[in-house]
């Protein structure tokens, strides 16, 4: 695979309950990723969009959103999952030789609708839905239950993920105000209120409001705009079986597939030793040692023995990840851009020292059903 | 960077007003059965990597790929989901396009699939949100909603579409009779196409313009009918489509360009104050596809066209806007007889949107029904030889239009 | 700032025949999503009508499905809709549990008194459905423990014939 650098991005902070238009929110993020890599509009060639009709509870949702995200007269188009599979979208486009800078831009404002409500029509309607036993709540809690039997791991051990990702949340200025809790312990964690038993309130990444945006050039373009580009090396994404009956829900398949088609691009064969910064987007704290399993870091069962501190040996969402706020269609898209913070030394208080490779990774549906992942190098 | 992408076969469902014998997951099996049928060598388990999209709030499922997984065989393999309204399909095609142009590693053939089944669902709900998608602003100016649906008259497609009716026949002078030509020729052929939904096989310009009128001048025989179907497209490259079929169909050119937000020009763009006959969107996504297929001459080049028009007084207006006829022209042109079956430039012989439309599906149909006349196997081909053909989508009330333009011959050098 | 929200209730309606259609709504703007279930399932849901479990069979890999499909995703082939068919029985096993509060069917996910939902594994077959537990304590719930289906007493043909499981 040929390189592709990431040249400019921009993300507006996550909130509850944005005081924002829509429109205003997805103009300061295209805007935001051009100005900071010193680019106009008409250098635009291709623009990616990553929204959900029914998220933003209209249809078509990205037919009004053309003019503020820079796409009026350039090619366009819309991919409908998470905001990392737009990248993909993006990347292939600038990999075709038909584009020399993509725009990508993902986002929605989760304080304007029912989340678990509209997560629910994502169930197979000839069959679940109309009970709604199966929804993203009950199946959490099904995945982190088949993680702790298969390997005997405890609800404690887990609530440390979601104790990290809060304390690194609090370093992150752009992370959700509700989530970023310095002072978190593990007993906090366990005793926020069953979410879905064994998962608890605290451990579920928090839907909230924002819209990100990034820009991609091939290599020779890329030095041109920028000279600290990052470079995406590798990328894999695959997608599970739908019912959780079918999937041994203490792992996922996905990830794992998707993880050996971007070590494949990028050359990795050691993982553990060759990648040093993760972003992975995490919908609760159980799916970060599930993910850094499945992606080499650590064997089956024992992801909780990872230093992922920000100081460790393999820092993972030294972020906050999506635990710091999950803005559904925009969380992989943010993962990507604080893998890429990492990686040109701009995370301030959050920052990996000496960090020369990353990944980061996006996902779609219950229990991650489908999952991307990219790896990313410092120039 | 690239490489050359070629399609290698394209399927169909059967195409009806209610598909109540299957469900959504089994109609795309249909089609990609279907698809696969006509790729001999080809087996599901052969497929590297799969588009998909359809217009998710017509039928009510959102992200309906995550359960239909395994019915279109995509289990652990790479799915990717794009969806832009009415042009869906055109976008899924031209995703499929570039998932095989990037050369990612281990991805050569690539399943592209459309679908939409409109008897399910709630498609009034679907429609209203497009045509009142800036509801919030219209009330805040006070517009109630009541208003808002009786100046969009029947909805949003339809809204928009007279108004480019009305502003394309001041100009060019034609009549109701030249707009029912187009309907017939686009059924008859239907007819002759396996798949498609309205057959009328004797239908003539008397029986369309007896109908009574859904919004001036467009009457209840012009408009399209709502059709459970799905396509399928299998893209993959040069070396493989040489192997898999006898005529490998050439992806020259791709665009997807929308000019900008059309609805009651309100916010000073649109259909009431610029014409809404001008489609930018439609010249400039022809100039880039265009481009980067080498051709020129699109009149003289192009042998036959596909042309997304669920109303026939937007087939006229999309041949001249992408290239095919000057200006004003096309009425002449299909009087007489240019664009028939054995005419010098067939158009939609497969009878086009005006005869099937399941929306998220129908703007695939266009590239893969043009791919299929290159290669000579489609139901209703035309006598002639055809080399170089196109395949448009048209999107909504924000004219985003998908273009596709295919060859028998690779012209791009990589 | 001015917010103008429009929530679509909606409420699943499992469209079979003319008369097995569910109607309940509520909500500001009325959405009857409808769906057709195709014929697999539609032999199926007969099937609850009698209270009566059936799935079908890979000819391939030999996996059983409840509900009924027509590709098996692993081997990917179809099982032609006349053959195949196995009758199961009411039991099963759990294999997966939860608790939660959550009531997602309601258009706010409001919380209300823990409910116990598990995957259940029917005798015979190679996957799970999703169902509540019925009169079970937390402490009683093991996983692998084995259950029956408690059917309501008027069936209709839909997904809702199943009240839940109860332990054996």
């Amino acid at each position: 695979m040929q390189k592709v650098g990431i040249v400019g991005y921009y993300q507006v902070k996550l909130y509850s309950d944005a005081n924002y238009g829509r429109y205003e929110m997805i103009f300061e993020a295209s805007r935001g990723a051009l100005d900071k890599a010193g680019l106009k509009k008409k250098d635009i060639s291709t623009v990616i969009s990553c929204t959900n009709d029914y998220y933003d509870g209209r249809t078509i949702s990205n037919c009004f959103t053309v003019e503020v995200g820079g796409g009026y007269m350039a090619d366009e188009s819309k991919v409908e999952m998470d905001g990392a599979h737009a990248v993909l979208y993006g990347l292939m486009r600038v990999l075709s030789g038909n584009h020399n800078l993509a725009a990508i831009w993902g986002g929605s404002m989760a304080s304007c609708y029912p989340y678990h409500t509209v997560r629910l029509y994502e169930t197979d309607p000839t069959w679940e839905r109309s009970l709604a036993y199966v929804n993203d709540v009950t199946s959490a809690g099904f995945q982190m239950r088949a993680y702790m039997e298969k390997y005997g791991v405890t609800a404690e051990e887990i609530a440390k993920v979601a104790v990290k990702n809060k304390k690194n949340a609090a370093k992150n200025p752009l992370a959700l105000k509700e989530a970023q809790l310095p002072n978190i312990t593990v007993k906090d964690v366990l005793d926020s209120g069953i979410y879905a038993d064994p998962v608890t309130e605290l451990m579920v990444a928090p839907p909230c409001d924002c819209v990100a945006a990034l820009l991609l050039a091939p290599e020779k373009q890329a030095l041109k705009i920028t000279d600290k580009p990052v470079w995406i090396t590798g990328v894999g994404y695959n997608q599970d079986p739908y019912y959780l009956g079918d999937r041994d829900l203490s792992g996922c398949k996905s990830m794992n597939l998707a993880g050996k088609m971007a070590y494949n691009a990028a050359g990795i064969n050691d993982p553990s030793s060759e990648i040093d910064v993760a972003e992975l987007f995490e919908a609760n704290a159980h799916e970060e040692l599930i993910f850094a399993e499945e992606l080499g870091f650590a064997k089956k069962g024992k992801g909780i023995e990872i230093n992922s501190a920000i100081n460790g040996d393999l820092p993972i969402n030294p972020s906050g990840g999506a635990l710091g706020g999950n803005p559904p269609c925009a969380t992989g898209l943010i993962r990507i851009i604080e893998a890429v913070k990492q990686l040109t030394g701009e995370a301030g208080d959050y920052q990996v020292k000496g960090a020369k490779r990353a990944v980061a990774s996006g996902q779609v549906g219950m229990c991650a059903q489908n999952n991307i992942i990219y790896v990313l190098e410092a120039n | 960077m690239g490489r050359q992408v070629a399609i290698a076969s394209a399927g169909f469902s059967e195409h009806a007003s209610k598909r109540s014998d299957v469900s959504m997951p089994e109609l795309v099996s249909e089609a990609i059965e279907d698809c696969l049928k006509n790729a001999p060598g080809v087996e599901i388990g052969d497929i590297d990597a799969f588009v998909n999209g359809n217009m998710p709030a017509f039928e009510g499922s959102n992200i309906p790929e995550l359960w239909m997984t395994d019915w279109m065989g995509a289990r652990n393999k790479p799915l990717l989901r794009v969806t832009t309204g009415g042009t869906t399909g055109g976008t899924v095609a031209i995703s499929g396009y570039y998932t095989v142009a990037a050369g990612l590693p281990g991805i050569d053939t690539v399943l592209a699939v459309a679908f939409e089944q409109q008897s399910q669902g709630d498609t009034s709900v679907g429609l209203a949100s497009v045509a009142y998608g800036e509801i919030s602003i219209l009330n805040t100016l006070g517009i109630p909603y009541e208003q808002i649906s009786r100046l969009l008259s029947a909805g949003a497609a339809i809204g928009v579409a007279a108004y480019q009716a009305t502003t394309y026949m001041n100009k060019t002078k034609i009549k109701e009779e030249d707009l029912a030509r187009v309907v017939v020729q686009n059924r008859r052929n239907a007819a002759k196409t396996w798949w498609a939904h309205l057959k009328m096989p004797n239908l003539t310009i008397e029986e369309v313009l007896d109908t009574p009128y859904v919004q001036y001048p467009l009457r209840y025989g012009m408009v399209c009918p709502a059709s459970d179907g799905a396509c399928a497209m299998l893209f993959t490259t040069e070396e493989k489509a040489k192997d898999i079929c006898d005529i490998p169909v050439y992806v020259n050119g791709v665009a997807s360009v929308a000019n900008e937000t059309a609805v009651l020009g309100y916010d000073g763009s649109g259909s009431c104050q610029i014409d809404p006959s001008m489609q930018l969107g439609a010249i400039r996504s022809a100039e880039l596809t265009y481009s980067q297929a080498g051709i020129s001459f699109p009149r003289k080049e192009i042998d036959y066209a596909e042309v997304y028009s669920p109303f026939p007084n937007q087939e006229l207006m999309w041949v001249e806007k992408l290239g095919l006829f000057e200006e004003a022209t096309a009425p002449e042109m299909y009087e007489a007889g240019v664009t028939a079956v054995n005419g010098e430039l067939p158009v939609n012989c497969s009878g086009g949107v005006n005869a099937t439309n399941a929306i998220g599906a129908s703007a695939m149909e266009r590239p893969a029904e043009a791919a299929l006349q290159i290669m000579g196997k489609a139901s209703n081909q035309v006598p002639k030889t055809v080399h170089t053909s196109i395949g448009s989508g048209w999107g909504g009330s924000l004219n985003l239009i998908t273009l596709m333009a295919m060859s028998d011959q690779p012209r791009r050098k990589f | 700032m001015i917010f103008i929200i429009i929530l679509i209730i909606i409420k699943n309606e499992i469209k079979m025949s003319e008369e097995k259609v569910i109607v309940a709504n509520k909500g500001l703007v009325r959405a009857d999503f409808a769906f057709w279930v195709g014929q697999y399932l539609d032999k199926f849901y007969d099937g609850l009508e009698n209270k009566k479990i059936m799935g079908n069979k890979c000819p391939k890999c030999g996996d059983v499905f409840v509900p009924p499909r027509k590709i098996c995703g692993k081997c990917n082939v179809v099982i032609p809709l006349d053959e195949n068919w196995v009758d199961l029985p009411e039991t099963g096993t759990l294999m997966n549990f939860t608790i939660t509060p959550y009531r997602i069917n309601d258009r706010t996910s409001r919380k209300a008194k823990d409910w116990t939902i598990g995957m259940i594994q029917i005798d015979g077959s190679n996957t799970s459905v999703v169902y509540r537990l019925l009169n079970m304590e937390p402490e009683d719930i093991k996983i692998g423990m084995k259950v029956k289906i408690e059917w309501n007493e008027k069936t209709k043909g839909d997904p809702s014939d199943i009240k839940g499981f109860l332990k054996v």
